[in-house]
């Protein structure tokens, strides 16, 4: 699958949709989550435009070898229809999330993305992903709904990993506006940057088998703990 | 490490280098070091450590041990759970060395109560062909108690290493496990701040029955992913990390007595998390230095004991 073939879509209105689904615009509530940002500001982990870009670049590579697998291999598994391989790795996401805030801040996307997907697109497997969901026969995790959503629609395994690391980036730069001095035009310069190794990551998942899923970032996961016992929080994470 | 009748077995060591041989983070460091060939006799260390309440004590009831491990006897030192059989595990090369494949195994029966830990810090020497595979097999029955706390890990420059950790525990059992990883010997040499070249630790957690509880892989690879960008290790130098899996109840007393802090003046950051599945807690803790990690390990052993059993924790060794 190439990354420009938009499957059973016509290619303009493919590329539209692919656009429509990994919009922060599309309401799954991502811009309630800064990902261990507003922890990070306040403990003065990150101070400026440097520190926020190194920040940012911890979290997309941590999602590159993590969820990022998980989102080839779901892509996989929804193509052939598999329910009960999705369920495995929904599960395997789950117990990968070991702070309850990035639990909650996948499962929360995750159904709500399934939900909508559902909602919007006429795929079947979209509609069952949703009620297996709903009757609690699987978490529900965000990048196993993004990509049962984008293997529904014939969209490309690329497509779903890009769109996935894009809104991890996404998701903390816009964060940044509101938690820190920083501006519009640096936050856009840092996630052009940021998505140059966009490719290299994907390889890399698409490769790796599905217990490779690692990752080492423990000065993040801290940064959750203590956002959990903060007193003040404008982010849900 | 039980595996079903009828499959074909493998001796501990042998899965060791299996896990080895499979893992793609390790792909090319397939070669075989110069002297003894990886596995050989003498690089395959294997250590079972079988605990059982006999009477008003737990006791070591199965030992069985492969050179470079070994172990001695169960010790009673500690005056606050003098019922709780301690263990140091022993090794008789005194460091990890290329092509070294060890594995150990902990069973506690129910309602033993064990602390293991080990003599010195795990040192692992520079490599410069293959790798050293480690492996941990630990499973508590109902009402098992077990801490795991062994000494430091300490990575020389250009080591490679794998730590694969499997724990089954029943629902009603408590186990502390914690692991301290240092950067390296940073006051040796340049080199040996994160000079290793590649370490794996992963730590997954299942019930008896097999349902899963909680995964965790470290994979720290220098050249790849820069240890000290924001987020990662930042300016620390020493990583504690210990989960404690654990009857629900007991796990949110202890949760709601750890704190949460990033200290970048005094370069320590600690905290704790819930764990997927009520799986119970996990606690990282950053520091500079080591002492630092020690201590706030202390205080969430601390928690853990008291919590779990009613217990104190008894005074540090003066020589540790």
């Amino acid at each position: 699958m190439s990354g420009g073939d938009h499957g059973a879509a016509a290619p303009a209105a493919g590329l539209a949709r692919v656009l429509q689904f990994g919009d922060s615009m599309f309401p799954i509530g991502g811009f309630a989550f800064s990902s261990g940002l507003e922890s990070g500001v306040q403990k003065r982990v990150v101070t400026d435009a440097r520190t926020l870009e190194a920040f940012a670049r911890t979290a997309i590579e941590q999602a590159a070898a993590g969820d990022g697998i998980a989102v080839v291999w779901a892509h996989r598994a929804a193509a052939a229809g598999d329910l009960d391989e999705l369920a495995r790795i929904d599960a395997r996401v789950y117990a990968r999330k070991l702070s309850s805030e990035t639990r909650a801040m996948s499962v929360r996307m995750g159904k709500k993305f399934a939900e909508l997907s559902a909602e919007v697109a006429p795929a079947p497997l979209l509609a069952t992903w949703r009620e297996r969901i709903d009757e609690g026969a699987t978490p529900g995790c965000y990048p196993v709904a993004l990509a049962v959503n984008f293997a529904a629609q014939g969209f490309a395994a690329r497509d779903a990993f890009v769109v996935h690391q894009y809104g991890v980036a996404a998701m903390i730069l816009s964060a940044a506006l509101r938690l820190m001095k920083i501006g519009h035009v640096e936050t856009q310069r840092m996630l052009y940057r940021l998505n140059a190794d966009a490719d290299a990551g994907y390889e890399a998942a698409a490769r790796a088998r599905l217990t490779d899923m690692a990752g080492f970032a423990p000065l993040t996961e801290i940064l959750a703990a203590v956002h959990v016992k903060a007193h003040v929080r404008l982010f849900m994470d | 490490m039980r595996i079903a009748e009828g499959a074909p077995t493998l001796a501990p060591w042998a899965a060791a280098e299996a896990l080895g041989l499979a893992a793609a983070e390790f792909a090319g460091f397939q070669d075989e070091p110069p002297q003894m060939a990886s596995g050989a006799v003498g690089k395959t260390g294997f250590l079972r450590l079988g605990f059982e309440r006999r009477d008003d004590r737990t006791i070591l009831a199965e030992l069985d041990r492969r050179a470079p491990y070994m172990a001695q006897r169960a010790l009673y030192p500690d005056p606050e759970m003098p019922d709780q059989a301690w263990l140091f595990v022993i090794t008789t090369s005194g460091c990890v060395l290329q092509g070294d494949r060890l594995a150990l195994e902990v069973v506690l029966a129910p309602g033993a109560r064990a602390h293991v830990t080990t003599q010195s810090a795990t040192k692992i020497h520079s490599m410069d062909a293959n790798y050293a595979v480690q492996t941990q097999a630990i499973a508590l029955a109902d009402g098992a108690y077990l801490e795991y706390l062994p000494e430091p890990l300490l990575p020389h420059r250009r080591a490679r290493f794998l730590s694969d950790t499997r724990i089954t525990i029943a629902p009603t059992a408590t186990a502390l496990c914690g692991e301290i990883v240092q950067a390296g010997r940073k006051h040796h040499h340049p080199d040996e701040s994160f000079g290793a070249t590649l370490l794996s630790l992963a730590v997954e957690a299942v019930r008896p029955d097999g349902k899963p509880l909680f995964c965790e892989k470290l994979v720290i690879d220098p050249a790849r992913r820069p240890v000290r960008q924001t987020g990662v290790m930042d300016s620390f130098d020493v990583l504690g990390n210990v989960v404690l899996l654990a009857p629900k109840d007991v796990a949110e007393r202890v949760y709601a007595r750890v704190g949460a802090e990033v200290d970048l003046a005094e370069g320590v950051a600690f905290g704790a998390c819930r764990l997927p599945n009520d799986a119970g807690l996990v606690f990282k803790a950053l520091a500079r230095e080591t002492a630092q990690v020690r201590a706030k390990v202390r205080e969430f052993w601390t928690a853990a004991r008291e919590e779990a059993t009613g217990s104190a924790i008894p005074p540090p060794f003066f020589w540790r």
